[in-house]
C-alpha cells in the first residue's frame, strides 16, 4: 500500500500552549485509523492540519503528495475541496438548505452540481425519503448521515471525521459506524477522532494523543479487520 | 446550484433582510420621486414663469430710439414675423405685437394699445379679463379697457366709447374690462389694425413681446438667433424673469441632488447596519463554505448577488411608488401631475444595486473567516 498521509515533527501552537509536539506517523492508503485521546490533547489540531483547515507553527503534514502547510489560502481552498471529505461531530449542516442540497453544496464548490449524483449518495446512507427535507426536520443520526454523504460527494483521498458519533444516540452511531465500516470496506481511507474505544477497535490501527504528544501503542493492542 | 443557493439564502434571512429591503425600497422611493421632478422641474417651471409673462422683447433698434431721430420709433410688423416665423422654434409660446398711441379725445389722456387680442391671453395667462378679447357681432370694433380706465369713464361691458386720435375717430364697444393689477389696468385694448389705422400707421408696430420656454442659456440663444435675423432691431431678453428662472431652477436642482445624496448615504448607512448583524450570523456558514473548498471569491459573490438582488428589487419597487409620488407630489406643487420619466426606473434601480453593495462592505469581510477558528468556536 501506498503512504496517503506522513506526519512528520509537526508542531502547532497558539499562543503559548502548544496542541500538538513533534508528531510523526504515516497513514497508508486505505486505512482506517482512529486517533484517541483526552480532550485538549491536540486531535482536533491534527486533523484541522490535516485537512488544511489550520496551518502547522513547524513540521510537513503531506496528503497525498501535497505539503499542507506550503499551500497558500487559494491552494488550501482547492486542497479541501479535491481532496477532503470533512465529518464534523456537530454536523455543521447549512440550516436554509434540504438535505439534497446541503450534498450539492460540496459539489458546487468542487466543481459543478449533479442531481442525480447527490441523490443517488443519500440514498446510498439510506436517507432516500429524507432528500427535501431540512436539517431542523432530520434526526442527529440523518444529519450526520446526510454529512457522510457530503463528505463522499467528491470521491475524496482522504475522509476527515472529527468524533463523528458524538451527539448521537446508540441507535443512530451503530447507523453511522456501519457506514465508515462500509467505506473503510470499499478502499476509503479515513481518520477519525473518537474518545470511544467500541469505535477505536473497529479501525485498522489506534493513534493516542496525550498533551500534544503522540502516545506509542502497543503493537498487542493494535485492532485490525 | 448558484441562483438556487441565492433564493435559499434571500429566504434564510427573510427576517433580517426585510430592513433592508425596506430600507431599500424607501430610498428607491424618495430617490425616484425626486429625480423624476429633477427631470421634469425645467419644463414645469418654465410653465409656471410663462404665467408671468414675455420674456423677450423685440424693439426698433438703439439708433431710432436716440433723441432727435424723427416720431416715434417704430418697426415693420411684417419684417419682424417674417423672421419669427422663420426661425420655426416650437419653444415661442406667444408672440404678440404692440402698438401705443396716446388718445386724448376724451379730456383725459388715455394710452391705446393696438394688438393681436385674441393671442394675449397666451402671452399673459394671468391676467384677468371681465367679458371677453373679441366682439360676437361683425360690425363692432372690439377694446377691452383697464379696470382703471372703465372707472374712470364708467364703462361696462357692451357699452360704446369713442376715441379720436390726432383728427381721427372710432366709435368702439366695450367688450371685456381687464384686471391686471398694473400699468395695463389704465389702458385701451384694441386690435392691432384698428390702431394702425387710427395712428396713420398701418403695417408698423412699437414692439413685440414674445414669451419663450426654456431656461435662461436657451433664451438667451434664441435671442441671438433673433437678434441676427433681425439687424435693425433690438431683441432682447427681460432679464428679471429669465435670471430668476434661471436662478430659481438651479437651487431647486442644487436642493434636489443634496436631497438625493443625503437619501442615497442614509439608505446605505441602514443597508451597511442589518448587513454587519448578517455577516455575524453567517460566520458560520462561510467557514463551513471555506472547510467544504469553497473560495473566498465565490462565496462572497454569492453575498454580493444577494446584495444586489435586493438593491434590485427595493430599486424597482421603490422607483414605481416614487414616479407616484413625484405625480402626486407635481399635483400639489404645481397644480399638474409631473410626467412619468421611463428613465428613472433603471437609474433608481442601478443607484439602489450600488447603494446596496456599498452598504454590503462588512460582508466582504467574511472572507476572512478561519474554518477552524469558526468550528472551535470562538
Amino acid at each position: 500500500m501506498a503512504t496517503l498521509v506522513q506526519v512528520e515533527d509537526l508542531s502547532k501552537e497558539f499562543g503559548n500552549v502548544r496542541a500538538l509536539a513533534g508528531v510523526s506517523f504515516r497513514v497508508e492508503a486505505g486505512e482506517w485509523i482512529a486517533i484517541m485521546g483526552p480532550s485538549g490533547s491536540g486531535k482536533t489540531t491534527l486533523i484541522n492540519i490535516l485537512g488544511g483547515l489550520d496551518t502547522p507553527t513547524s513540521g510537513q503534514a503531506i496528503v497525498d503528495a501535497v505539503d499542507v502547510g506550503r499551500l497558500d489560502e487559494s491552494g488550501l481552498t482547492r486542497f479541501r475541496a479535491q481532496k477532503i471529505g470533512f465529518i464534523f461531530q456537530q454536523f455543521h449542516l447549512v440550516p436554509y438548505l434540504t438535505a439534497l442540497e446541503n450534498v450539492m453544496l460540496a459539489q458546487y464548490f468542487h466543481s459543478t452540481t449533479d442531481e442525480k449524483e447527490a441523490r443517488e449518495a443519500l440514498e446510498r446512507v439510506g436517507l432516500g425519503d429524507r432528500i427535501e427535507h431540512l436539517p431542523g426536520k432530520l434526526s442527529g443520526g440523518e444529519q450526520q448521515r446526510v454529512a457522510v454523504a457530503r463528505a463522499l460527494i467528491n470521491h475524496p483521498k482522504l475522509i476527515l471525521a472529527d468524533e463523528p458519533t458524538g451527539n448521537l444516540d446508540e441507535a443512530n452511531e451503530e447507523t453511522v459506524i456501519q457506514l465508515f465500516h462500509d467505506l473503510h470496506c470499499e478502499g476509503h481511507t479515513i481518520l477519525m477522532v473518537t474518545h470511544a474505544a467500541s469505535i477505536g477497535r473497529l479501525a485498522d490501527r489506534r493513534i493516542e494523543f496525550a498533551h500534544g504528544r503522540l502516545v506509542q501503542v502497543p503493537e498487542s493492542l493494535k485492532f485490525s479487520t | 446550484m448558484f441562483w438556487r443557493l441565492l433564493w435559499k439564502l434571500l429566504r434564510g434571512s427573510s427576517g433580517r433582510l426585510v430592513v433592508a429591503i425596506l430600507a431599500l425600497v424607501s430610498g428607491g422611493l424618495v430617490v425616484s420621486a425626486l429625480l423624476n421632478l429633477e427631470f421634469d422641474i425645467e419644463r414645469k417651471l418654465t410653465q409656471e414663469f410663462r404665467m408671468l409673462g414675455a420674456n423677450l422683447v423685440i424693439s426698433p433698434g438703439r439708433d431710432a430710439q436716440m433723441p432727435g431721430v424723427a416720431p416715434p420709433a417704430l418697426m415693420n410688423e411684417r419684417d419682424a414675423f417674417a423672421a419669427i416665423q422663420n426661425m420655426k422654434d416650437p419653444a415661442v409660446v406667444a408672440a404678440v405685437p404692440f402698438l401705443y398711441i396716446v388718445e386724448r379725445g376724451g379730456g383725459t389722456p388715455v394710452v391705446v394699445v393696438g394688438t393681436k387680442m385674441e393671442d394675449l391671453p397666451k402671452l399673459e395667462p394671468s391676467w384677468r379679463i371681465e367679458g371677453q378679447w373679441s366682439s360676437s357681432r361683425d360690425n363692432q370694433i372690439p377694446c377691452v379697457v383697464g379696470r382703471n380706465v372703465a372707472q374712470q369713464l364708467r364703462l361696462a361691458v357692451n357699452n360704446p366709447l369713442d376715441l379720436t386720435y390726432l383728427g381721427k375717430s372710432a366709435r368702439v364697444t366695450v367688450t371685456g374690462i381687464l384686471d391686471t393689477g398694473g400699468a395695463e389696468d389704465n389702458q385701451i385694448f384694441m386690435q392691432l389694425p384698428e390702431v394702425q389705422s387710427l395712428a396713420g400707421f398701418p403695417g408698423e408696430i412699437g414692439l413685440v413681446q414674445l414669451s419663450v420656454r426654456g431656461a435662461t442659456k436657451a433664451i438667451s440663444d434664441y435671442a441671438a438667433r433673433l437678434g441676427t435675423a433681425l439687424p435693425a432691431y433690438e431683441v432682447r431678453p427681460i432679464r428679471q424673469v429669465t435670471e430668476a428662472e434661471g436662478d430659481l431652477l438651479n437651487r431647486i436642482r442644487l436642493l434636489i441632488v443634496s436631497m438625493v445624496l443625503l437619501i442615497l448615504a442614509l439608505t446605505a448607512l441602514c443597508v451597511l447596519a442589518t448587513m454587519a448583524a448578517l455577516a455575524m450570523e453567517r460566520r458560520h456558514d462561510v467557514g463551513l463554505m471555506k472547510a467544504l473548498g469553497g473560495s473566498i471569491a465565490r462565496i462572497v459573490a454569492l453575498f454580493m448577488a444577494e446584495v444586489g438582488v435586493l438593491g434590485a428589487a427595493g430599486g424597482f419597487v421603490g422607483s414605481i411608488l416614487g414616479i407616484e409620488l413625484s405625480r402626486w407630489m407635481g399635483q400639489r406643487v404645481f397644480g399638474t401631475a409631473i410626467s412619468a420619466r421611463w428613465e428613472i426606473f433603471p437609474l433608481t434601480v442601478a443607484l439602489m444595486v450600488a447603494v446596496a453593495l456599498a452598504g454590503a462592505l462588512p460582508l466582504r469581510l467574511l472572507g476572512k473567516v478561519k474554518p477552524a477558528v469558526i468550528f472551535r468556536g470562538e
